[in-house]
């Protein structure tokens, strides 16, 4: 990197990292890379879900990966110690009867750690009084959430803590989205269980008793869970708009709030086309404006030719959303500002912005990596972590 | 329950078929008087006795099974003329072949490696036919064959399946079929419902019915077929709709006279929404039988390019549906095929042709790196299947499945 460059790159972060941060973009062009400060290898199972709880690293497992005729199925979640720069492989644990762990993630409180299960669907719930020792507490599963868990949001809601849950379509039987209350973890009980989505409801996002549903083909619905004074609870969920973004696969949100100003009028939308995975992905982030929760709409758009994008996770203090894109490793933007103001050569024949064209792409990597596929990301207490599928999880860097 | 009540229902009908068994004759190739005053009534029944070696069949394993496959009873309606056809044809594989059947490379409905059972009600289908002039014009109602591709290969020379019969046929969905034919050619277009079967006693979704089309151009010169066709099927994975759409193509030449049969074939499926393409699957095939004084020898070869799924606990079976749009990959199979047979001397209409055949079959990964890996899930980078066993069967059969009315 020129000088020139490097001087430009820390003159941008330093008026990211400081001032007005929520006005003005911040503009690096051309992005820089995110390098790889470390790697914690696994080669026997395919890597997916990632969640961080200070300094254990969790990572699941997908699939089915066959080394040397020996057949190892997605039914392990990996304990890394992410002290240092280079992730430890400490431990592991077997769900038993898994074939895929759909999701995983540590109630707000760091004392619980939830995993998802796939093909029999089921929430397994582990008490991490020593987080590198997870022990089992209960395991959930009922005629509803039986076909397999898909993804799994585990928030807090009014003092309550629920985990939300995307349930497969399977053997005739709709897609659904359910929610369990999972505040007493020994107890857990289902508050709520609807047909949703078209023809998945495939993630949730819940931020201030709002919840966002991720419904395929239908776009995403905001429904008010206890903040939208509307009188939704989890139990009853109160629908309050919906959108339909372009090209639908609805897949995943993450609804920004900006630190500085308090605003939280975009929601950011993956969406996950036909993919092969390891090879192929294809998937636009898309941009919608929430300023209005009733008439939610699409304003921007993010795409990376010959990538689509998956899982994300958010920097919301310096306003960057960190996106994994599978076969194009994980692209950093900038998403702070006004993200639906654009100039006419910025825009989509459709009127959208286009966030590249707007020089909103911060960074991507990781570089001086093998073939990547990385299936998520996140970011917590000023580190980045990737889970890659082929590879293992990656620590990479947030600074040029 | 279901299961048990299918095998009794089966040996009802297939004792009440023996009983009233009658003339052997060769599928729609009607051997009575179609221009006798009443409408005429034949039955059948058949069955294959089976047993499979696969050499490895999964994990570096041998299998070892037996089945009885592809038992079915079919019935056919003829009014005088054939003004008026109605076909049924009621499978009982959901009893006798739930966990599926051996056969390396075959996926689809939620099996890999095992051929799914069909549904009971495997045909049911009414035609009407008219002539108006020179021309030959039928209407075909029902649940049955799609007007696409080549004929199924239930009555085809080999037992086991080609790998592209997902590419290849069209079959077990609710159907309007229109068809005309002058002299050699013969055009038909279909609507029907894009949705698969999701099990054997699965039915159609009606609301889906007509979401779908399919168009086929035959040509026939002595004893020479020729067909093009095209389909375009919404979202068949997805029974509630939002999965990709196929857009298929076939073209095929097919031989038949005097004992001798011969087939080529090529397919292709493409995968996506609107007009983008997702994923492309290709096909092509060879196959042919003769006669050898007592035998019947036949051979195939294929190569088909087939979708890789995430399996679920059973290795031989896929999350239906899946739970995004992704695959994990795509394996171009290889397969070499090779029967023998012979038919005993049928006992009051009874036939019994016992048969062994033989086939080898090379998966490899179109890309790299890849979720996939045949020599590793295999655990050999060729696989064998052996199968020894006996056609069983009564009365009518089907010569060729797939054609109604003016396209037979």
């Amino acid at each position: 990197m020129s000088w020139r460059r490097t001087t430009l790159v820390l003159v941008a972060f330093a008026a990211a990292c400081g001032g007005d941060k929520g006005t003005g973009p911040l503009v690096i062009d051309p992005p820089f890379d995110l390098t790889s400060l470390g790697q914690g290898a696994v080669n026997d199972r395919f890597t997916a879900e990632l969640w961080v709880n200070g300094n254990t690293a969790y990572t699941t497992t997908w699939g089915t990966r066959t080394v040397n005729n020996v057949q190892a199925r997605g039914d392990a979640v990996k304990i890394w110690d992410v002290s240092s720069s280079q992730p430890i492989l400490v431990d592991s644990l077997i769900v038993t009867g898994a074939t895929t762990l759909g999701d995983i993630q540590t109630t707000p409180d760091g004392k619980y750690l939830v995993v998802a299960t796939e093909s029999a669907g089921s929430i397994v719930i582990y008490d991490l009084s020593d987080p590198r020792k997870p022990t089992l507490v209960t395991r959930f599963t009922n005629a509803d959430i039986a076909n397999g868990v898909h993804t799994s949001e585990v928030q807090t809601v009014n003092g309550r803590t629920y985990a939300f849950l995307c349930i497969d379509p399977r053997g005739g039987e709709s897609a659904r989205l359910v929610i369990v209350d999972i505040t007493d973890p020994v107890s857990p009980s289902m508050v709520f269980s609807q047909v949703m989505g078209s023809p998945f409801v495939h993630d949730v996002f819940v931020r201030d008793g709002i919840m966002m549903t991720a419904l395929w083909n239908d776009g995403i619905a905001i429904f008010d869970i206890g903040g939208g004074g509307r009188g939704g609870t989890p139990a009853i969920p109160v629908r309050l708009g919906g959108v339909n973004t372009v090209g639908g696969k609805a897949h995943n949100i993450f609804w920004y709030r900006d630190p500085v100003s308090g605003s939280k009028r975009y929601a950011l939308v993956g969406e996950e086309g036909p993919g092969a995975i390891p090879t192929s992905s294809i998937g636009d982030v898309h941009v919608v404006d929430v300023s209005d929760l009733a008439n939610p709409r699409e304003v921007a758009f993010y795409s990376v030719p010959g990538a689509g994008v998956h899982n994300f996770s958010a920097d919301e203090d310096r306003g960057i959303l960190y996106a994994a894109y599978y076969n194009a490793g994980v692209r950093a933007l900038n998403i702070r500002g006004d993200l639906g103001e654009c100039a006419a050569n910025q825009k989509a024949p459709d009127g959208r912005c286009d966030l590249r064209q707007m020089n909103r792409e911060l960074a991507k990597g990781p570089v001086d990596a093998p073939v990547v596929y990385v299936w998520g990301v996140h970011y917590t207490g000023g580190r980045l972590y990737a889970s890659d599928m082929l590879n293992g999880l990656w620590r990479l860097s947030t600074v040029p | 329950m279901q299961h048990r009540a299918s095998v009794v229902l089966f040996s009802l009908i297939f004792a009440a078929t023996v009983a009233s068994a009658q003339d052997e004759h060769a599928g729609h190739d009607m051997s009575h008087d179609s221009t006798k005053a009443g409408p005429a009534v034949t039955a059948g029944a058949s069955g294959i006795l089976l047993g499979t070696v696969a050499s490895p069949g999964i994990n570096n394993r041998t299998l070892a099974e037996g089945y009885l496959t592809q038992p079915m009873v079919m019935a056919m309606l003829m009014t005088p003329r054939e003004k008026f056809v109605a076909n049924l044809t009621l499978n009982f594989e959901g009893s006798t072949l739930d966990r599926g059947e051996l056969n390396a490379g075959v996926y689809g409905e939620g099996y890999i490696d095992r051929r799914h059972p069909h549904t009971l009600v495997h045909e049911l289908v009414g035609t009407g036919n008219f002539n108006l002039h020179s021309l030959r014009m039928s209407l075909t109602a029902g649940k049955g064959f799609v007007p696409f591709g080549t004929d199924d290969p239930m009555s085809r020379p080999f037992v086991k399946y080609p790998v592209n019969h997902h590419l290849a046929q069209v079959l077990e969905r609710a159907l309007v079929i229109a068809a005309i034919g002058s002299g050699p050619l013969t055009l038909e277009a279909s609507a029907f419902n894009g949705d698969e079967p999701e099990g054997p006693y699965d039915l159609p979704d009606w609301d889906r019915f007509a979401d779908s089309w399919s168009a086929r151009v035959t040509v026939r010169a002595r004893m020479l077929e020729v067909q093009g066709s095209a389909a375009r099927i919404e979202s068949p994975e997805h029974a509630t709709g939002g999965g990709l759409d196929h857009r298929k193509v076939s073209l095929s030449a097919r031989y038949a006279s005097n004992g001798r049969y011969a087939l080529a074939e090529w397919a292709r499926t493409r995968e996506g929404e609107g007009n983008s393409t997702a994923f492309t699957f290709n096909s092509a095939l060879v196959e042919g039988s003769m006669a050898v004084g007592v035998f019947k020898v036949g051979a195939r070869a294929e190569r088909t390019e087939r979708p890789e799924e995430e399996r679920a606990l059973n290795a031989f079976r896929t999350p239906r549906p899946h739970s995004d749009l992704g695959i994990i990959g795509i394996t171009r199979w290889t397969v070499l095929t090779t029967s023998v047979g012979t038919s005993l001397p049928s006992y009051r209409g009874f036939r019994i042709d016992p048969f062994v055949e033989v086939s080898t079959q090379k998966p490899v990964a179109t890309a790299s790196p890849a979720v996939f890996i045949p020599g590793d899930f295999y655990g050999k980078s060729r696989l064998w299947s052996f199968s020894i066993g006996a056609r069983m069967g009564l009365g009518m059969k089907h010569a060729r499945m797939g054609r109604y009315g003016a396209a037979q």
